[in-house]
């Protein structure tokens, strides 16, 4: 852990230059990301308690350390975007088993599911191995399953499957779908973040740079959304090649 | 996979006989750590803490842990990757030990690259208890993997090895890469760079993956095709930015090429990217001074030595490059200084003596005429009694200062030496060359490299050309003469016990010549570390021993 003094690069009287703010900004965004994990630890420790179910704050603790989560995936995001404009993220290419990949990652949202009652089902090929950077996949799924938990009614599909050389995976609710600007908007995958409405988009412009970053023999990945899965609500689809 | 499944996958894993270290420098962090392992199933009483990397290793010198949690940050002091190579460099962990490196970020270090101390996986905050159990069951499951395949290849049984990989590569997909690229890296030390390179061109087919790509450049470097190896490596660091393997190479390639200032652009890159390699810090500042960026050098050359006073990979290159580089750039006081360090750091003879001479030049260049005198006759007189045998870059050093003091026969017969034992070592004549040019005496120099070059050469294959006319002991006498002659060319030594194992083919073994050819064997290995020949005499040679 790198102890960081934020007085030194903040000194009274001088308003750092732009570049010297990118450290600046950097180094507060790693500090923030240690707090938030002591912070995660603290909560996943009162919740494995026995008694943690008996309490009244149950409730507010699994929210809590849902967003005390989400909030560590957003500075990692940041994080990692900083370093894909620098070049320097070590994007690392490893042949992943779907099947356990998919189960871990839903493993982490075992609690909240059933806590809210959302049914979740993952369909994979038991066989199933592809090429892909597990951390940046990992928030990519991550990013669209929380969304997916926000706007389903109680159903949500993880399909993992192999088509035309390419891995497929779909995230799909039975929610509303989403809003017919939200598809025109995604259509243009350069979109930049909109500080303007409700959400940055962090979520979807880093989600279409992972994709953009898997590439094989020419084919680059790609990211969708739709509104025409199985459970006909929103489908989040990313193509890997 | 369903839950039962899944739960099975870490359902055999039992903690309550492990050992585990926690390396942490957050009081914090490591409560968590104890936490999430207690609750795994550890016994509290067999979980040790360290807040330092000096603890951590003194608590490793005193107990085999099962598991180590390192934090890659340590603050002050070693980091978790230095304290990860003194522990395996001085073998304190056995290969049963699992080590899992913690960080707050992903490192370019953790792409599988070429680094030689690896931990079994690296594992990103917040660490939870599922994650770190899952990782410790995929880890457990590679180790069983590669357990047989390990120890063959401990024992330089490479064959055996190989014919492991190809079995578990006909069943097990979950390890099937991991299989694959221990294979090429296999038939790269046994020399089959053919075979090599027909299995890595079948995997980037289908798979642009980087260290493939990486390894069919060194296949090509082999073969001194550089300029395929430059094209190859070129696209492979631009599309992979962060593989840090194909910069190391490009660099390496395009020094061969005389390159230098492309070469010190790409090491300028990659410690941009990783600046805690004690070596590339000090491949980068041999590279800058060559080309006259001083500033950079000795910047290079000063991270290079602090980084390696806190790690068992430090090297005497840097300290000697730092003092070089200092007393170019006019700091003969501070150039003085760290060369004692390196004495202290580095305490051989051989060492002492190379030093010694190192000084004797820096006083030579902050025109101390006098005590530049005095230590070239020290070192004069240290010759004469041929007690101390420097390696080639001392012998070279000692040159340099003979050559300004005038001991100008001396030093031309310590060169006559090094050309005869390392006729095929281009960089190491070039510096050869470097030396008599400075003393201008450049025409004389390039003649006497050439003529003693192709004599050398003459008599290093005599051997081999009298064993294919079937005059095995002719052969055997010829290369005992050439040994004689150069007795620190690998090549001389390794056709020595290349003639000698033909003769015991023929005319059955005895003990001193299996002696003999061994004792060649190991010292060529000694000049130059895992030579595929070697490899491949060394493995004929205990077959003789086998059924002797």
């Amino acid at each position: 852990m790198t102890r960081t003094s934020d007085m030194k690069e903040n000194s009274v009287g001088s308003i750092p230059s732009v570049h010297n703010m990118t450290n600046f900004l950097v180094s507060s965004v790693h500090d923030m990301k240690n707090s938030v994990s002591m912070l995660i630890g603290g909560l996943e420790k009162a919740l494995a308690s026995a008694e943690a179910t008996q309490l009244s704050t149950h409730a507010e603790l699994m929210q809590m350390n849902h967003e005390a989560k989400r909030i560590n995936n957003n500075l990692i995001q940041l994080l990692t975007l900083y370093k894909l404009g620098q070049k320097i993220y070590p994007f690392d290419l490893q042949s992943i088993c779907l099947d356990e990949f998919l189960h871990v990652m839903v493993a982490q949202y075992r609690e909240l599911l059933r806590f809210r009652a959302i049914n979740l089902e993952v369909r994979v090929d038991h066989g199933l191995y592809w090429y892909f950077d597990e951390d940046l996949i990992s928030g990519v799924i991550g990013n669209a399953l929380n969304n997916a938990m926000r706007y389903t009614r109680d159903r949500i599909h993880i399909i993992a499957e192999e088509n035309e050389g390419k891995l497929v995976l779909r995230i799909e609710d039975n929610g509303n779908g989403y809003s017919s600007q939200i598809l025109q908007e995604s259509d243009d995958c350069a979109r930049g973040v909109d500080f303007q409405g409700g959400s940055t988009g962090l979520g979807f412009y880093f989600s279409a740079m992972v994709a953009r970053m898997h590439h094989n023999q020419g084919c680059l990945g790609e990211l969708k959304l739709e509104n025409c899965g199985s459970l006909s609500g929103a489908c989040f689809v990313l193509r890997l090649p | 996979m369903n839950t039962s499944e899944f739960n099975a996958l870490t359902a055999d894993m039992d903690f309550t006989d492990t050992t585990v270290l926690i390396i942490d420098d957050y009081q914090e962090m490591r409560s968590i750590f104890r936490e999430i392992l207690r609750s795994c199933g550890a016994d509290v009483k067999k979980i040790s803490m360290a807040a330092s990397g000096s603890e951590a290793i003194s608590l490793i010198k005193k107990t085999q842990f099962d598991i180590v949690l390192c934090d890659l940050d340590l603050g002050s002091g070693k980091n978790g990757q230095q304290v990860l190579e003194e522990a395996k460099h001085l073998s304190l962990v056995g290969s049963s030990c699992l080590w899992i490196m913690i960080s707050a970020e992903k490192s370019p270090e953790a792409v599988t690259g070429a680094a030689e101390y690896q931990p079994d996986a690296y594992l990103l905050k917040p660490v939870t208890e599922m994650n770190l159990r899952l990782r410790l069951a995929k880890i457990w499951g590679k180790k069983k993997a590669f357990a047989e395949i390990h120890q063959a290849m401990k024992q330089l049984d490479y064959s055996k090895a190989m014919n492991l990989c190809d079995q578990r590569l006909t069943s097990d997909k979950a390890n099937a890469t991991d299989l694959l690229r221990t294979k090429c890296d296999l038939l790269l030390i046994t020399g089959e760079y053919d075979r090599a390179k027909a299995v890595l061109e079948k995997i980037l087919a289908e798979r642009d993956l980087p260290w493939a790509k990486a390894a069919v450049a060194k296949i090509l470097l082999k073969k001194n095709d550089f300029e395929a190896a430059k094209i190859l490596l070129e696209e492979t660091a631009e599309t992979n930015p962060a593989f840090l393997e194909a910069h190391d190479l490009l660099a390496h390639t395009l020094q061969a090429m005389g390159d230098l200032e492309a070469a010190n652009n790409v090491l300028e890159r990659a410690v941009k990217l990783s600046p805690n390699s004690v070596l590339r810090q000090k491949n980068l500042g041999a590279v800058a001074m060559k080309i006259g960026k001083l500033e950079n050098a000795e910047r290079a050359f000063r991270k290079s030595v602090s980084l390696g006073e806190d790690s068992v990979l430090k090297t005497a290159d840097a300290y000697f490059g730092l003092a070089k580089v200092c007393s170019v750039n006019k700091k003969p006081d501070e150039a003085i200084k760290v060369l004692g360090q390196l004495n202290k750091n580095f305490a051989t003879d051989e060492m002492r003596l190379k030093v010694l001479a190192v000084e004797g030049m820096i006083y030579h260049q902050s025109d101390n005429a006098e005590k530049t005198k005095q230590i070239a006759a020290e070192i004069s007189q240290l010759i004469d009694q041929d007690a101390i045998h420097p390696d080639s870059e001392g012998s070279l050093e000692i040159a340099r200062l003979l050559m300004v003091t005038d001991d100008k026969d001396k030093a031309i017969k310590l060169l006559q030496r090094e050309i005869k034992n390392n006729p095929e070592n281009a960089a190491l004549l070039q510096d050869v060359a470097e030396i008599f040019d400075q003393a201008g005496m450049g025409e004389e120099g390039s003649k006497l490299i050439e003529t003693l070059r192709q004599e050398a050469m003459l008599i290093m294959n005599r051997g081999v050309l009298l064993v294919s006319k079937g005059q095995y002991e002719e052969a055997v006498n010829a290369m005992r003469d050439a040994y004689a002659a150069m007795p620190a060319n690998m090549r001389v030594l390794l056709n020595l016990a290349y003639v000698i194992i033909t003769y015991i083919q023929k005319k059955g073994p005895t003990a001193e010549l299996i002696q003999e050819a061994r004792s060649s064997l190991l010292a060529a290995n000694e000049l130059s570390p895992g030579e595929p020949r070697f490899i491949r005499l060394m493995a004929s040679l205990n077959e003789f021993s086998a059924s002797a």
